[in-house]
C-alpha cells in the first residue's frame, strides 16, 4: 500500500471505519473536530457519522450500538468528556458488547482555550483502559486495537491524544484494512448489566469491571503494547508514555552533545498509561536505582511506579514531578525529556542555550488579543449591549453580562470589554440566575450561541422560565458551531445539512417550546435597533430572551452571499476615529493621516455606519 | 545534513500554512519523512499562526524544541520575534517585514517593533538575519510562494529539499493559478 499524508485526526476516523465502525459521533471541539470533520461528509455506506447535540448525547448513542453488538467510536475534546462522563462512568460499568472507543483530546500546553486538564484521570476513575498515541501513524494503529482491546475484554476503551499528535500531518502507510464482516444488531435484554436498580447489580458491575481492567492488563501485556530495553543491567531508567516517546532519540542526542553518556540506561515505553504492562515495570524497577518518569500534565504513571516500587519493598529514585525538575504545566519537547533523562543520570546538563535573552526580543512583540472578524454579526450585540447599559442609565460595571462558550465569549475582547464571565457550556444562563439571587439590582444579561444553547444551554432556561428568575438571555444564532470551524448544528439552514433528510431545528421554536413568553428576534447588523431591544426586554419583568439572527459572516462570504462594501467619504469624515475605537473591525485602517476602510476586508456589515457622527460611511 | 527544522509564524489570512503545506508535499514528493504541525488556535484572520516542520526523522516528536530551528520564516514583522526562541545558533531567520498592525498600535496607543529592532534581536541571537521587504515583492507575486522560494535560494533549505520539487507541489495544488505562482516562485528564487 502506497504512503497518504493524514492527520492524527484523519487517521483516527480511518482507524474506526478501517474496524467495522457503525457509528461515529462527536461534538466539536478544538483539537479533536477533524476526525468527525474529515469524514462527516464522505461518511462510507453503511456508516452513521453524526455531530450530535453534545458529548454526552454523542457517547450514550455510540455505547447503545455496541450494547446491540456494533463497533462505534465517539470523540470529543477534554471538555467534553466532562459533559458525557455521567454516561461514561456507567457505560464503563456495564460493559458493552461490540467495540466502544472514546477518542478524547486533551491541550497540553493550551493551544485553543479551556482548562489544561488531564483525562487520563477520568479514566482512572472508571477503571477504564487508556491508550496514548505518539504519532499519526500510532493514531490509526492504536484506534484500531482499541476496538479489538474493548471487545476483547467487553469493556469501553479511550484513546487519548493530545493536541500536537491529533493536529500534527505526517506521511503514514496504514496496514490493510482488516475484512470486518458487517453484524446484524442484537438486541440483548440483561438487566444485570444494563441498568443500575439495586446495590447487587452496582457492585457485581464494579467487580466485573476490575476484572475487565486485569484481562486488558493482560492482553496489553500479552500483545507488548509497549518496548523495554533493559540495556545490560543499566541502574538509570526512563520510562515514557504517549507523545513523550516520540522525543526520546532528539533528548538522547541532546544529552550526547553535552557529553553526556547515555548508552546505558533503560528504556520503556508504555502506549497506555493504565493498565500499566505489570511484569515489564517490575522488571524495570528491580534492575534500576533511579526512574525518569516523562509524561505530560499530570503525574499519574509517576505515582503508579511509586506504588509498584513500594509494593515490591524497592528504594527506586522516581524522578518527574512531584519532587521535580518537571513541571505538570505545558506541552513538551526534547529539551523537556532531555532534562528529565539527565537528572536521572545525575548528570549536569545545560538547559540555558541561549547566548541573548530570547524573551527580550518576545517583549517587544505587539499584543494581539482576539477579536471577532470583519462583518462578526456578534459585533452588533456587543456594541448593542454597551449602548443598551448606558441608555438604561448605569455604567459598564454595574451591569453583569455573563459570557459563554464559542465565539460569542470574544465580547470579553478590547474594544468591547463587554463580558464578565466564561466557565462551561450553557453556563452562562445559570449563573445569570446565580447572580440575581445573589441580590444584585441592576439588570442580568446572558449571551450565548445557538449551538452551544442547544448543547447545554436549554436546561438553564427552563430552570429561569420556571422559577421566573429576571434575566436577559440574548442567543446569538449566527447559524453555525463556528469558533471550532464551522461545522453544522441542528439549527444550521437545510441547504448545508448533511443530508436531505434532516431536519432543521429553529432555535426560535426552541425558545418558545421552553414556555419562553417574552421573545425578541432582531438583527445584529441594524444597530439601532438591536440597541432599543436589549433596552426594552431589559426593562420587563421576568425571563426575556432575544435572538439575534444573521449568519456568520465568514460563512456567508464563502456560500457568496456578499454584502456591499463601506467606504469612507473623506469629505464628510473628521477622523473622530469613533468606528475604529468602537467596533475595533479589522476592516478599518487608520494609516496616520485618514480613516480608511479595506476593501479586502470589509464584509459590509455596515455597523459602523450607524456609529459615524458625521454620517461620513455608506456603501460603495 | 540528515535533518531538518521549520518554525514558521505568521497571522491567520496570509497563507503561510500554505507555504509549510508546500514544504510537505515536496517532501512527500522526495520521500523525505517529516512531520508538520499547524497551530492555528483560535486564529481567524489576524491572530497568531504558527507551524512546526521537522524534516528527515523516521520517528519524531511534532514540537521543535528551543533552540532547535534550522530556519525560521516569518511573515509578520512583530511575529518573527516570537518564533527567535526556537531558532538555533547560527540559524536562519528569515523576515518578510509585511505589519499587520493590530488596532491599539494603528492608534499609537501600543508599541510596534522597528525593523532595526528585529534585525538587533536576531545578530545578538546569532541568527542569520536575512530581509525581505514588502517592496521588493514584485507586482502582482503572491507574496507567500515568493517567500518560499526566497528561503531556497537564501538559505540550507533549498539543499535539503530541491527547488524543482516544491515548484512541482505548488503547480499540482493550483494548476489554475500556476502562471502566476511560477512568476511569483522565480522571482523569488533570484532575491
Amino acid at each position: 500500500m502506497s504512503k497518504m499524508n493524514l492527520s492524527g485526526n484523519e487517521a483516527v476516523a480511518r482507524a474506526a471505519v478501517d474496524a467495522g465502525a457503525k457509528l461515529i459521533t462527536g461534538y466539536p471541539g478544538t483539537p479533536s473536530s477533524e476526525v468527525i470533520g474529515s469524514i462527516w461528509d464522505k461518511a462510507p455506506e453503511g456508516v452513521a457519522v453524526e455531530w450530535s447535540v453534545n458529548e454526552k448525547v454523542a457517547f450514550e448513542q455510540a455505547g447503545a450500538c455496541a450494547w446491540a453488538g456494533q463497533r462505534a467510536l465517539s470523540t470529543m475534546k477534554m471538555s467534553g468528556l466532562n459533559v458525557a462522563y455521567d454516561s461514561v462512568i456507567s457505560i464503563a460499568y456495564s460493559g458493552c458488547v461490540g467495540g466502544l472507543v472514546l477518542y478524547v483530546c486533551d491541550d497540553p500546553g493550551v493551544a485553543a482555550g479551556m482548562p489544561e486538564q488531564d483525562v487520563r484521570g477520568f479514566a482512572l476513575m472508571s477503571d477504564l483502559p487508556v491508550l496514548e498515541p505518539a504519532s499519526v501513524l500510532e493514531s490509526y494503529t492504536l484506534t484500531r486495537y482499541a476496538f479489538e482491546l474493548s471487545e476483547a475484554i467487553g469493556g469501553p476503551v479511550m484513546v487519548r491524544s493530545v493536541t500536537n499528535v491529533a493536529q500534527s500531518h505526517a506521511l503514514v502507510e496504514l496496514p490493510p484494512a482488516e475484512g470486518f464482516t458487517p453484524r446484524e444488531p442484537a438486541l440483548i435484554r440483561d438487566i444485570m448489566k444494563y441498568t443500575k436498580a439495586g446495590a447487587k447489580i452496582c457492585m457485581d458491575q464494579h467487580q466485573d469491571l476490575l476484572g475487565r481492567l486485569e484481562q486488558a492488563e493482560t492482553k496489553i501485556s500479552a500483545d507488548r503494547l509497549y518496548t523495554l530495553d533493559l540495556s545490560e543491567h543499566a541502574k538509570v531508567g526512563v520510562v515514557s508514555v504517549g507523545v513523550a516517546n516520540s522525543f526520546l532519540t532528539e533528548a538522547r542526542a541532546l544529552l550526547q552533545e553535552q557529553g553526556i553518556d547515555t548508552d546505558n540506561l533503560a528504556l520503556l515505553k508504555l502506549s497506555a498509561t493504565s493498565p500499566l504492562p505489570r511484569a515489564a515495570v517490575a522488571e524495570l524497577l528491580t534492575q534500576c536505582e533511579t526512574v525518569a518518569v516523562l509524561e505530560e500534565n499530570e503525574p499519574y504513571v509517576e505515582k503508579a511506579l511509586i506504588v509498584a516500587a513500594y509494593q515490591r519493598k524497592k528504594q527506586v529514585r522516581i524522578i518527574g514531578k512531584l519532587e521535580g525538575p518537571l513541571s505538570r504545566i505545558g506541552s513538551y519537547n526534547a529539551l523537556t525529556c532531555a532534562k528529565g533523562m539527565a537528572a536521572a543520570l545525575g548528570a549536569m546538563f545545560r538547559t540555558d542555550l541561549f547566548s541573548h535573552d530570547p524573551a527580550a526580543a518576545e517583549a517587544l512583540c505587539c499584543a494581539r488579543p482576539i477579536g471577532v472578524c470583519a462583518g462578526c454579526p456578534h459585533r452588533g450585540v456587543y456594541i448593542g449591549l454597551n449602548q443598551a447599559v448606558k441608555k438604561l442609565g448605569y455604567k459598564k460595571d454595574q451591569v453583569m453580562i455573563t459570557g459563554d462558550i464559542g465565539c460569542t465569549i470574544l465580547g470579553m475582547s478590547p474594544p468591547f470589554h463587554t463580558l464578565w464571565t466564561e466557565v462551561a457550556m450553557g453556563a452562562s444562563i445559570a449563573m445569570a440566575q446565580g447572580y440575581v439571587h445573589a441580590g444584585v439590582k441592576t439588570p442580568v444579561f446572558a449571551t450565548i450561541g445557538d449551538s452551544t444553547f442547544m448543547h447545554a444551554g436549554m436546561p438553564p432556561l427552563l430552570n429561569a422560565v420556571q422559577n421566573q428568575t429576571p434575566v436577559t438571555v440574548i442567543i446569538m444564532d449566527n447559524g453555525w458551531t463556528a469558533m471550532t470551524g464551522m461545522q453544522v448544528n441542528a439549527n444550521t439552514a437545510p441547504e448545508y445539512q448533511q443530508t436531505p433528510d434532516k431536519q432543521r431545528v429553529d432555535v426560535v421554536d426552541i425558545v418558545k417550546g421552553l414556555g419562553v413568553r417574552q421573545l425578541f428576534i432582531t438583527d445584529p447588523y441594524d444597530l439601532p435597533k438591536m440597541t432599543e431591544t436589549i433596552v426594552e426586554a431589559a426593562r420587563l419583568p421576568g425571563v426575556k430572551v432575544i435572538v439575534t439572527r444573521r449568519e456568520c459572516a465568514i460563512q456567508a462570504g464563502r456560500h457568496k452571499k456578499e454584502r456591499l462594501h463601506k467606504v469612507i467619504d473623506e469629505e464628510k469624515c473628521i477622523n473622530c476615529k469613533l468606528c475604529i475605537t468602537t467596533t475595533g473591525c479589522p476592516s478599518l485602517v487608520w494609516d496616520g493621516v485618514q480613516m480608511k476602510i479595506d476593501p479586502a476586508q470589509c464584509n459590509g456589515c455596515g455597523v459602523c455606519v450607524s456609529i459615524c457622527p458625521k454620517e461620513a460611511i455608506g456603501n460603495e | 545534513m540528515n535533518n531538518f527544522d521549520i518554525y514558521l509564524v505568521g497571522v491567520g489570512g496570509q497563507g503561510i500554512l500554505t507555504i509549510a503545506d508546500m514544504i510537505m508535499r515536496a517532501a512527500e514528493a522526495e520521500d523525505i519523512p517529516a512531520n508538520y504541525f499547524p497551530t492555528k488556535g483560535m486564529a481567524q484572520r489576524g491572530g497568531f499562526v504558527k507551524a512546526q516542520l521537522k524534516l528527515g526523522r523516521d520517528t519524531v516528536g511534532p514540537d521543535i524544541r528551543p533552540g532547535g530551528a534550522d530556519l525560521v520564516i516569518a511573515m509578520e514583522l512583530s511575529e518573527s520575534l516570537k518564533a527567535l526562541r526556537y531558532l538555533k545558533a547560527g540559524g536562519d531567520f528569515v523576515v518578510y517585514g509585511y505589519q499587520w498592525q493590530p488596532t491599539e498600535v494603528m492608534l499609537g496607543k501600543a508599541a510596534y517593533p522597528t525593523v532595526a529592532q528585529v534585525r538587533e534581536q536576531a545578530e545578538l541571537s546569532g541568527a542569520r538575519f536575512h530581509y525581505l521587504d514588502p517592496g521588493q515583492l514584485p507586482e502582482g507575486a503572491a507574496d507567500n510562494i515568493w517567500l518560499l522560494a526566497a528561503c531556497l535560494g537564501k538559505t540550507p533549505l533549498g539543499q535539503f529539499i530541491s527547488a524543482a520539487a516544491v515548484q512541482d507541489a505548488i503547480v499540482q495544488r493550483w494548476p489554475k493559478g500556476a502562471e502566476r505562482n511560477m512568476k511569483s516562485f522565480k522571482a523569488g528564487l533570484e532575491v
